[in-house]
């Protein structure tokens, strides 16, 4: 049995399913705990019904994707066989589902971040947006370096560190545009555009070594038995196409959503 | 490096097109990369292959002209000559494809250092071929310096493979 998904280790990779029993607890310790942390408010908290149902639905497609990632049969392709499949794990575990699960908390459980002062504190200093753009990149750029990444992923612990690793940054970096936490300064739309437009701008070492090296750069995928009509570089090259473009993708979403906001606000605070 | 070269052995056996392939006379001269595996091999023949056809397609024609690549089928039963044609022309058109009986093929493995291949059942009827996971490289000298196991990469090959055409193994 295996607890979380590792590289292929020799296997050639067929269809059968595997079941991954971390991953399922992991899935189901959040969405329990989340559960619980909703419970524990009056229905008086809550802006409305709707907006009730808004956060529960967001977070529970974070979940999904978050399950999607680290699940059968993404999770064994991306961790052995195809680098592309890999960048879409990236993707999907720190950049598209962290700020799905932040939208699924409700501005009362921010607020309520203040009856704990030492969590704040230390929530405050990783997530101010200059610390948490670089802590992000940092993370994002080690988690894929070829001497790193390699031996990680043989191993179901080292695997698990990468997962959380992605899921931790990807976490920090939406913490400052999505968790409104009232004690703190707020966080100018103008910023969170140049925010979002650098970190889609941004070209982090990871993505020259992908596509400009002239042999596979991981291990993992140049010595996993190969999938017919792919070759390990041609993938890799995929990689660094889906984590340029896509990341620039997600942010671009992203800034149409700030900017969206902000022209409304404007108008609210005109009218 | 292996700890003492490995000197060639003679053998003919059968190449894709149905033609005798006199091992020594028809590699004279040229860097020869020889393994020993089958098409069915779900792991380390088709990674070999893959890696060692990759690098060899970047390099200049004057050090791709001197390396010959051998692949000796250890499944002759469902290795057909057709079928082996077909799966080397996934990595390389100019992959040199042998074909000679089981037995044939096991003294010349074993003659070459290597263990004999043996057939391992599975489910269903059918089988795996368990086999060496080195490519012996044999030089113009006829012989073979070094073995590259399982685990070698297109980095190592591209690194090697001009220094054993230029004669530079030390």
């Amino acid at each position: 049995m295996r607890l979380w998904c590792t590289s292929s280790q020799g296997v050639a990779w067929d269809w059968t399913w595997q079941p991954y029993v971390g991953v399922w607890l992991f899935i189901l310790l959040i969405a329990v705990a989340y559960w619980l942390h909703l419970r524990r408010f009056e229905p008086s908290a809550w802006e409305d019904c709707t907006q009730r149902r808004r956060h529960i639905v967001f977070f529970a497609l974070g979940l999904f994707l978050l399950w999607l990632a680290l699940d059968w049969p993404i999770a064994p392709l991306g961790m052995g066989y195809l680098a592309s499949v890999h960048m879409v794990q990236y993707m999907l575990i720190a950049l598209i589902a962290p700020p799905l699960l932040l939208l699924g908390f409700p501005a009362a459980s921010y607020e309520k971040l203040s009856d704990r002062p030492r969590a704040l504190a230390t929530l405050r200093n990783t997530t101010q947006p200059l610390v948490a753009f670089l802590i992000f990149n940092v993370i994002i750029t080690v988690t894929h370096w070829p001497a790193l990444v390699d031996p990680f992923m043989s191993s179901q612990l080292g695997t698990f560190a990468l997962d959380m690793a992605w899921l931790v940054a990807g976490l920090v970096f939406w913490w400052p545009l999505i968790a409104a936490v009232p004690a703190w300064p707020r966080f100018l739309p103008l910023f969170q555009l140049a925010y979002l437009g650098l970190n889609g701008i941004i070209i982090r070492p990871p993505f020259f070594i992908l596509l400009f090296s002239k042999y596979p750069a991981y291990a993992t995928y140049e010595l996993a038995p190969p999938i017919p009509g792919t070759s390990a570089l041609s993938d890799q090259q995929l990689a660094a196409g889906i984590m340029k473009l896509g990341t620039a993708a997600v942010m671009v979403v992203a800034m149409v959503f700030v900017f969206g906001e902000w022209v409304r606000s404007s108008k609210r605070s005109d009218a | 490096m292996m700890p003492r070269p490995q000197e060639k052995v003679d053998f003919t056996l059968t190449d894709t097109e149905g033609e005798p392939f006199d091992f020594r006379a028809r590699t004279e001269g040229y860097v020869t990369l020889v393994f020993f595996g089958y098409t069915y091999c779900p792991d380390v023949c088709p990674i070999h292959m893959a890696n060692i056809g990759a690098v060899l397609d970047d390099f200049p024609l004057e050090v791709r002209s001197q390396i010959k690549v051998v692949f000796v089928t250890t499944d002759p039963e469902r290795d057909t000559p057709e079928r082996l044609r077909l799966w080397l022309d996934n990595f390389d058109t100019s992959f040199i494809g042998l074909h000679g009986s089981r037995d044939e093929v096991n003294e010349i493995q074993v003659a070459l250092g290597l263990p004999a291949s043996v057939i391992e059942e599975t489910e269903g009827g059918e089988y795996l071929v368990g086999h060496s996971a080195r490519v012996l490289a044999f030089t113009k000298d006829n012989l073979a310096h070094v073995a590259y196991p399982f685990g070698t990469r297109q980095a190592d090959w591209a690194h090697d493979l001009p220094k054993l055409v230029d004669e530079r193994w030390e």
